[in-house]
């Protein structure tokens, strides 16, 4: 792989590294919108007392 | 796989004892995972604790088998544990994919019991009564428990070369494998790190070593030992069961290979000096940079980073693949995509990237719900995040995992279906094919049966016993076949 990109142009490789500096922005844009709305809907879910949740679960070790 | 056909009559033990076996020289492994659950119950408006509910999921099974411990017709075995811990260990399998679908059926048994065990306790303990069912390694108080992994391993590798050559795998593997856990002191990227002691060791309740030599290996004993690997974190993501399982076999291969053709071992760089200080390390640390310390008798260097430990085991399992080209769908499917992610991993994390693994890595997914749910409430309540932590692992009423799924943030590798099968089927390939079907039939006819590992019994009318010693095959023998006609 390495000398693949030894034989393309300076040119054509910031050209190609813009277009993938963009992909990837879109690719988190996207990925930041779905994260609101995963934190959204797993707020929702969350039972509310959130230390009685925890401090129920009590078990002696096992091996 | 072709199955080589053995025909066995008379006394089989002997038998199979002096006689060659097709697996013996080979890379062939039965792969096994034995999970603890723990539980609890909320939302009751009557006092009601873990041990009262874990017997109520245990109802039926009681009922059924007149007693806590009994095998299902996917030749699993599903047990209620020391200090109440619900267990699953999974039938026999050829390959970490068997494994995996094995293991995600568990996760829907115990959730099943859970949820029914449920519906009995809101008529006596109030509608709110929701009992959790917890596929992790840590509860509230410290207390540990285990997701230990069984790999059939050749006899002739020594102990001492399973510590010096597994042990630093084991060690790092986390980056990967690890589920995870929030402490009040910082995100910790393994569960076990902080509970484990020696690194390999005989004894099993009094102290916690990583990787335990017990020697019964429900199989040949002068031709197999049961590796019991004990270190590893309770993973919900498939992709991290299917990559654990599947790189530790990579690892093993090599060892095993090492052990027939002599020479240096390519981990002999590796050896650690302390390896409870050495995870303990690793589990700090999320770019994988933690110095860990070497043994003594390791020549030149004093340390190396987690990353490079991993990066030496990967390299001696890409050799292997490449050596094995022809035969290495038998030794392990998908090989080249276990070494894509491997490298991707490892890669990921040397960059600072490890939020490109949230999606198969278990910690990785966690940390980065924990750290926006952080961005979004500055003042959040650290009981919140311990909540989001636990919430993670509920395989009854949890809805966090799934909503990971939901969005697309949570990668898998078997469909609902696959699962729903490995509910009910063994692995077609295993001794557990036999003992699956001897259960069905059991269950069906109403006979009185009992089994284990490497044994089916029917009791009445007649009491037949037969013995299956060997874990690869699923061919039916005279004996078995006795059994079978007696069930009625």
């Amino acid at each position: 792989m390495p000398q693949q990109h030894e034989q393309r142009s300076a040119e054509q490789q910031a050209a190609e590294q813009g277009n993938e500096n963009a992909r990837v922005q879109s690719n988190v844009d996207a990925q930041v919108d779905d994260l609101d709305a995963l934190l959204d809907d797993i707020e929702s879910t969350l039972e509310t007392n959130a230390e009685e949740y925890v401090n129920r679960f009590v078990q002696k070790g096992g091996e | 796989m072709p199955q080589l056909r053995v025909e066995r009559t008379g006394d089989q033990a002997d038998r199979q004892a002096h006689s060659a076996g097709p697996h013996d020289h080979d890379f062939s492994r039965i792969f096994g995972i034995e999970t603890e659950y723990g539980v609890s119950v909320t939302g009751t408006d009557k006092p009601c604790d873990a041990g009262q509910v874990a017997m109520m999921m245990f109802q039926p099974v009681i009922s059924r088998a007149r007693s806590t411990n009994t095998y299902l017709a996917n030749g699993s075995r599903l047990y209620l544990d020391v200090g109440s811990h619900p267990e699953y260990a999974t039938a026999e399998s050829r390959t970490p994919m068997g494994a995996l679908a094995q293991d995600a059926a568990g996760e829907r048994v115990m959730a099943k019991l859970a949820l029914e065990a449920q519906e009995r306790l809101r008529e006596s303990h109030g509608p709110d009564a929701a009992v959790h069912v917890f596929k992790n390694n840590v509860d509230s108080s410290g207390h540990t428990f285990g997701c230990h992994e069984n790999y059939l391993v050749r006899r002739a590798v020594s102990l001492k070369t399973i510590e010096r050559e597994l042990i630093p795998f084991l060690v790092t593997r986390p980056l990967f494998t690890g589920a995870g856990r929030q402490t009040p002191d910082g995100f910790e990227i393994t569960q076990r790190a902080d509970f484990l002691d020696d690194a390999v060791s005989s004894a099993t309740t009094r102290s916690r070593p990583m990787v335990n030599t017990r020697d019964e290996p429900h199989a040949d004993p002068d031709k197999f030992r049961r590796l019991h690997v004990i270190v590893g974190d309770s993973n919900r993501s498939q992709v991290a069961t299917w990559m654990k399982l599947a790189t530790t076999h990579l690892v093993l291969c090599v060892i095993e290979e090492h052990q027939r053709t002599g020479g240096i071992s390519p981990f002999a760089c590796c050896a650690l000096a302390d390896p409870g200080e050495a995870i303990r390390a690793v589990s700090r640390d999320v770019t994988g940079r933690a110095r860990l310390r070497l043994a003594d008798d390791v020549p030149v260097e004093h340390e190396r980073t987690a990353l490079d430990i991993q990066r030496a085991y990967l390299n001696a399992a890409q050799r292997f693949v490449a050596a094995h080209a022809q035969g290495m769908d038998a030794i392990l499917p998908d090989a080249a995509q276990v070494l894509e992610l491997w490298e991707h991993a490892l890669e990921a994390i040397a960059a600072g990237n490890w939020e490109e693994l949230s999606d198969w890595v278990d910690w990785a997914a966690k940390l980065r719900l924990f750290n926006a749910m952080r961005r979004r409430h500055p003042d959040l309540d650290p009981a919140r995040l311990a909540q989001m932590d636990l919430e993670y692992h509920d395989v009854a009423n949890g809805r966090l995992f799934d909503s990971l799924a939901a969005h697309h943030a949570m990668r898998s590798l078997l469909s609902p279906d696959a699962v729903r099968t490995a509910m009910h089927e063994p692995p077609v390939d295993t001794r557990a094919a036999l003992r699956g079907a001897f259960v069905a039939k059991a269950l069906s006819t109403g006979a009185q049966w009992s089994c284990d590992w490497t044994h089916v019994t029917v009791m009445l009318p007649e009491r037949a016993d037969c013995e299956l010693l060997d874990p690869f095959s699923p061919e039916p023998t005279d004996a078995w076949r006795r059994a079978m006609d007696l069930l009625g």
